[in-house]
């Protein structure tokens, strides 16, 4: 059977009541912020393509459309749109037709339309998690006669709730009751709660603490707050593939493991396609690759009259893809069979290979096994060594060679595999010593210059406990490049004629320096850049301009010709080359300037030669002088 | 005239670049090596050892022929020559020796040589070399002198210029001094072009003497310390006989860049790919009626009006949510540019911070580059000291190339370290290893599982011990390089069945149930039950499979055509599953290129969508 998806569904359920657009002078109105935390929250579900579904509630509008209305109950409620994937047009109702209206509604009762339009809409459906987000200023006198039939009601269907509010909601007893509470201050209090706000602050925390006794309160946000954690994309999620196998150790004692890939470079899920610039369509564009033939025709040949081949040395031996398949290296398909075992210190972390790193478990329900790979585990760990292994993924995968490192971890235990390289894939370079070079060794000083720089920068900071913290951990840092996509993505989608954005404050300052360590290591850096001199070598410019090539050339050239002056070949490419660079200038000067050469050439002498070429040269200058963007343009 | 083709060089020199920049300093390569093999053709060469072993002759030619076999797979743009000497026959391009006979003139390898030195090979071959060649008078100064006429006709610029003599006489000429003269004169004169020669004496009964001739002949050992002329024959030809099938890599820089450790504070640093992984040899494609390889043109045009499209005339797109967004070319690129190229210090971290399981790609290699900036070798190597001695890491931002994105890496310093020949096997400088950033996380759910007791962790301690060994990165080869490798030499050389390739990434079973005992069976009493079959499927699975009713459900591939639209309408086709969808592809006519799914749903939205 399948393993059930890790697919969501919920609903915004957002108060557009006239409320909403109250605040204090200078604050953004509370139906703004909602409004901008409904849009990223949107956003971000648009571009993680994930396969949750998302329903649009709002109340306190002026209109009812909603499948509990009847008898004059749950009015100015309006189903905006119903339970599916959500997508850009979901993001442009809501910048065009969500609007601040006139009405209000008892939130309490919006609720109500949420869980009976999740409860319908997922009849059928597998998921595994349904969610309510509501969005409001708590303005309205909520009827709390049905409170606990509600919570029974959320418990039974699974459901779980977040409230999102124009202000902060603490924990009673942190916050001492009453007094502090809704003390003017925090953005989004104005002048304190209103009644109806207190009261309603109240059902709230029952109702969330009655769901989850020791995190509810943790499921409210404030509209800030949210719109900063919002402000990130998604990071890009996939569920593991378990790989089941056997781990061998020769040929009697298999134990039964599974792998997962634990880490590995994620590429984005969409690549760009080419379309026409006119019609946007990609189907007006066809990519075609042709063969020709290396004659001075190129003349094509069909794809099915080539065949491949591989280089030998000079010659190249035709080998078709039928015989390479017959003659290839074949294995026996999946395994994970240890070869022996050696000491962890002699494998090298810089000789990693591969692209991924593999956790290997105890099969699925297997307790034995559990017990097998454990005392694998435990030994390797204890005698600090590794498993070296071949690993082959499936039949058609290459095999390899690779490393099972022990890992036990306060929860679980593991094997971690990691490729290890072939004999074809190392280079053996070797570089000069450093430390047997007294020009580059580096004074007391210096030395010590660079330690407090160490010191200074160090990126570990003891927190209240003592402990080590790590304040930079770039596996908690996003992919930059993904963020950067989806701003400019999601920018060109919602403005298409305006130029690209620039990149994100908060992104850029998340990939530099921590400002403590920054300013901290000022003067070290100072003492360093006194003590190191650093002179940056003149380079011979790498890109030359074509004059200056031309100027080279032709020196070049003469020294040539007047050394080897019967060879002809090389006063034909001398004038052709000085031809090319001239040609554009002035066309039928040229001409009459190779006419002319022609005939100095003709004659097998060095002083005819030199003359011609300070001819050129001096034709060169003079169409430098001329036609200087021409020129320097070749 | 060597200038003149280096520039305009040949534009199929496609390998030679896509290794990026060549390193400057110290270790410009440029050009191609060389080698010419000068052998001996004498009468003594082709004595037979004692107890049937093969004459000098013989063995030379397969010394020359897994050189040559070596050389095609490892570098096969390097050029190789074979030349006789102490023939009877002469045969040169210049016609103006006697005696001295080219078998190969100076060029690439191919395995029309190889065939030819194999036929050198044996009692036929020396047959075939009495036919063709015969022995004669001696003269190594013409030999050299046609040698060094061999390294003038080359048109290309050659970085290594090696010449081996292979004899087991010492005294060649047999105390002519006239020739003798000639040839210290002629050697002399390769010596001075940057010709390396050298000696590969052979054995003869009474022991070969380097000293009375062949000392002024040859080029002295490179390092001082070093007494080149002591080494036992037989080593070195073992060593030039030793197979290797792996490209030579020559060492450049891939990228040269700035290591910036503060405002102005830059060192100048190559980085280098210490460990990449080796592919097959990429195939070429050639015309079936004459074998000759083709070229292939790619080419973007209209579907409608068929008319060529140019680069401003395209642009790239993406369907996010049902919406079609587009960006200009540029405009894609200039998305993943966040900075200039360089590395960025960020702060430093204790070593154990940096996690193993961390790893996303095989890492790199920086050493400083003293001729960008000067200064640099001596920051550089204080970081270096000081990182190692406080065993730390430092954490850096880097941007490897134009328009990357930036990604994080731990300069992990490495000190020297030279073996017992004080031969350096590692170098000094920081090895450069990627992390991961959160996206390359993935979150598992670890199953809880029981953990074993001290008896059984015991008894696997047992076990490893047993299969103890030590662990050298270059001690397993590709098989599967190895085996088209292999391929390519048999039909190449028109051999019956290629070379076997020993497996070594295999386990050896057998020995390691024999070094195991009885301590397996012991380990298994310990943790499995008797009646657990480690090799079967769990027990769970099978009660589903008993209990499931017999037919296995199969996997509905058919979905109702409204069904499907109302999937397209609400963007939930996602739900389907591949083959589903490749079938509802199927059933309105829809044509897809790609088999991912997002392509198939994409495609169908785009069919049922309008």
């Amino acid at each position: 059977s399948r393993r059930s998806h890790n697919r969501s569904a919920s609903v915004l359920c957002m108060d557009v009541g006239f409320s909403m657009s109250n605040s204090a002078p200078g604050e953004e109105p509370p139906f703004e912020l909602a409004k901008k935390v409904i849009q990223k929250f949107v956003q971000r579900q648009v571009f993680a393509e994930t396969k949750d579904e998302l329903a649009l509630v709002l109340f306190g509008t002026d209109s009812t459309k909603n499948s509990l209305d009847q008898d004059g109950q749950y009015q100015n409620i309006t189903v905006h749109r119903n339970l599916m994937i959500p997508d850009f047009e979901l993001l442009e109702e809501i910048e065009h037709q969500v609007h601040p209206e006139s009405h209000q509604a008892d939130w309490l009762d919006a609720l109500v339309v949420c869980m009976d339009l999740l409860q319908t809409e997922t009849k059928g459906k597998k998921c595994d998690r349904l969610n309510i987000s509501l969005l409001t200023d708590l303005n309205t006198r909520a009827s709390s006669e049905q409170i606990d039939v509600i919570i029974e009601n959320l418990k039974q269907a699974g459901i779980t709730l977040q409230f999102f509010l124009p202000f902060p909601v603490e924990d009673d007893e942190e916050s001492g009751r009453d007094a502090d509470r809704g003390s003017p201050g925090h953005p989004g209090m104005g002048k304190g709660l209103s009644e109806e706000q207190k009261s309603s602050v109240d059902i709230v925390k029952h109702i969330m603490l009655n769901l989850d006794e020791e995190n509810g309160l943790d499921e409210i946000y404030s509209f800030r707050n949210a719109i900063e954690q919002l402000c990130m994309f998604k990071r890009i999620e996939r569920r593991p593939m378990a790989w089941p196998c056997q781990l061998t150790i020769g040929s009697c004692l298999p134990i039964r493991i599974v792998g997962y890939k634990a880490v590995t470079e994620e590429k984005l899920k969409k690549s760009w396609t080419t379309v026409d610039a006119q019609s946007n369509k990609k189907d007006d564009v066809k990519r075609e690759t042709v063969y020709c033939l290396d004659d001075d025709n190129e003349t094509e040949v069909e794809k099915d009259d080539t065949i491949q081949g591989f280089r030998y040395g000079s010659d190249i031996v035709p080998f078709s893809k039928v015989d390479q398949e017959q003659m290839k290296y074949k294995h026996d398909g999946k395994c994970f069979a240890v070869l022996g075992f050696a000491k962890q210190h002699t494998v090298r972390r810089h000789q990693f290979m591969g692209t991924q790193v593999i956790k290997v478990f105890s099969g699925k329900d297997d307790e034995h096994a559990g017990v097998a790979l454990s005392a694998l585990i435990r030994a390797l760990d204890e005698l600090n060594m590794v498993a070296i292994v071949r690993y082959a993924y499936d039949r058609r995968s290459n095999p390899q060679v690779g490393a099972a490192f022990p890992c036990i971890k306060k929860d679980h235990e593991c094997l971690i595999y990691v490729q290890l390289p072939f004999m074809e894939d190392l280079r053996q370079f070797t570089f000069p010593s450093l430390e047997n070079n007294k020009k580059f060794t580096p004074s007391d000083t210096q030395l010590s210059a660079v330690d407090s720089l160490i010191d200074s920068m160090m990126l570990l900071e003891e927190d209240d406990n003592g402990d080590q913290k790590d304040m930079f951990k770039v596996h908690h840092i996003p992919n930059p490049a993904f963020q950067r996509h989806f701003q400019c993505l999601h920018h060109r989608a919602v403005s298409p004629s305006t130029p690209l954005p620039p990149m994100e404050p908060w992104l850029k300052a998340a990939l530099e320096c921590p400002d403590v360590i920054a300013e901290r290591c000022q003067g070290p850096l100072e003492e360093v850049k006194r003590k190191f001199p650093l002179t940056e070598v003149e380079k011979k410019k790498k890109l030359k301009t074509s004059a200056q090539i031309f100027e080279g050339e032709m020196h070049s050239f003469s020294i040539c010709i007047v050394k080897h002056h019967d060879s002809c070949s090389a006063l034909v490419n001398c004038v052709s080359l000085c031809l090319v660079v001239v040609t554009p200038v002035s066309f039928p000067v040229c001409q009459q300037l190779t006419r002319r050469l022609e005939q100095l050439l003709s004659n097998k002498n060095t002083a005819y030669f030199m003359k011609s070429i300070t001819c050129i040269q001096a034709f060169r200058e003079q169409s430098v002088k001329v036609n200087k963007h021409s020129l320097s343009f070749i | 005239m060597a200038e003149w083709n280096a520039y305009y060089r040949n534009e199929d020199d496609e390998e030679e670049q896509e290794e990026g920049e060549q390193s400057g300093g110290d270790y410009k390569i440029t050009g191609r090596d060389s080698l010419v093999f000068l052998v001996d053709a004498s009468k003594e060469m082709f004595i037979k050892g004692e107890d049937g072993q093969p004459s000098n002759f013989d063995m030379t030619m397969q010394v020359v022929r897994s050189v040559y076999a070596s050389k095609i797979i490892s570098s096969h743009r390097d050029l190789m020559a074979l030349v006789f000497y102490g023939t009877e026959q002469s045969k040169d391009p210049s016609k103006s020796f006697k005696h001295v006979y080219v078998y190969h003139d100076l060029d690439e390898p191919g395995a029309k040589r190889v065939q030819e030195v194999d036929a050198l090979r044996g009692g036929k071959g020396a047959q075939l070399a009495a036919e063709t060649m015969g022995s004669g008078e001696t003269s190594l100064g013409d030999a050299l002198w046609c040698c060094a006429n061999l390294y003038s006709d080359i048109k290309l610029r050659l970085s290594h210029k090696r010449l081996m003599i292979f004899t087991c006489r010492d005294k060649p000429h047999e105390g002519d001094s006239v020739k003798d003269r000639q040839a210290r004169t002629k050697s002399g004169d390769l010596k001075e072009t940057g010709v390396i020669i050298d000696l590969m004496h052979l054995m003869k009964p009474d022991g070969f003497d380097v000293a009375p001739f062949f000392r002024d002949i040859i080029s002295p050992p490179e390092d001082e310390s070093e007494l080149g002329l002591q080494l036992e024959p037989c080593d070195k030809l073992e060593d030039l006989q030793k197979r290797v099938r792996a490209k030579e890599q020559k060492k450049r820089a891939q990228a040269r860049l700035h290591l910036c450790l503060g405002e102005g504070i830059n060192v100048a640093v190559g980085i280098y790919a210490t460990a990449v992984t080796a592919r097959k040899p990429a195939p070429i494609r050639l015309y079936r009626e004459t074998n000759e390889p083709v070229r292939s043109k790619t080419r973007t045009f209209h579907t409608q009006t068929g008319s060529l499209l140019l680069p401003s005339e395209i642009k790239k797109s993406q369907v996010y949510g049902k919406k079609q967004i587009v960006m200009e070319k540029d405009e894609v690129d200039a998305i993943k540019k966040f900075e200039d190229p360089g590395m960025f210090l960020i702060g430093f971290k204790p070593m154990e911070r940096l996690k193993r399981h961390h790893h996303i790609r095989p890492a790199a290699f920086i050493y400083p580059e003293e001729d960008e900036v000067k200064g640099s070798a001596c920051l550089f190597s204080a970081l270096l000291t000081k990182c190692h001695e406080r065993n730390v890491f430092a954490l850096c931002r880097c941007v490897s190339r134009r328009n990357y994105p930036p990604r994080f890496v731990a300069l992990v310093p490495q000190k020297e370290e030279v073996d017992e020949g004080k031969v350096q096997i590692s170098p000094s400088g920081f090895h450069v290893i990627y992390l991961p950033y959160a996206d390359d996380m993935r979150t598992l759910d670890p199953p809880q599982c029981p953990t074993a007791s001290q008896r059984q962790v015991d008894k696997m301690k047992e076990i490893v011990s047993k299969l103890r060994f030590k662990y050298r990165s270059d001690a397993f080869e590709n098989p599967v390089i190895q085996q088209q490798y292999r391929n390519l030499e048999a039909l190449a050389l028109d051999m019956m069945a290629p070379e076997d390739t020993e497996d070594l990434i295999m386990p050896k079973v057998d020995q390691m149930d024999q070094r195991l005992g009885p301590l397996v069976q012991e380990f298994k009493d310990l943790v499995y039950p008797a009646d657990y079959n480690p090799e079967g499927k769990p027990a769970a699975k099978r009660k589903t499979a008993d209990t499931g009713g017999g037919a296995e459900k199969k996997p509905k591939v058919e979905v109702p055509e409204d069904e499907l639209r109302a999937h397209v309408q609400n963007g939930t086709l996602g739900k389907l599953t591949v083959p589903v969808l490749k079938e509802a592809c199927k059933k309105f006519g829809v044509h897809t290129t790609g088999t991912k799914k997002q392509e198939l749903i994409d495609a169908l939205v785009d069919q049922l969508g309008q």
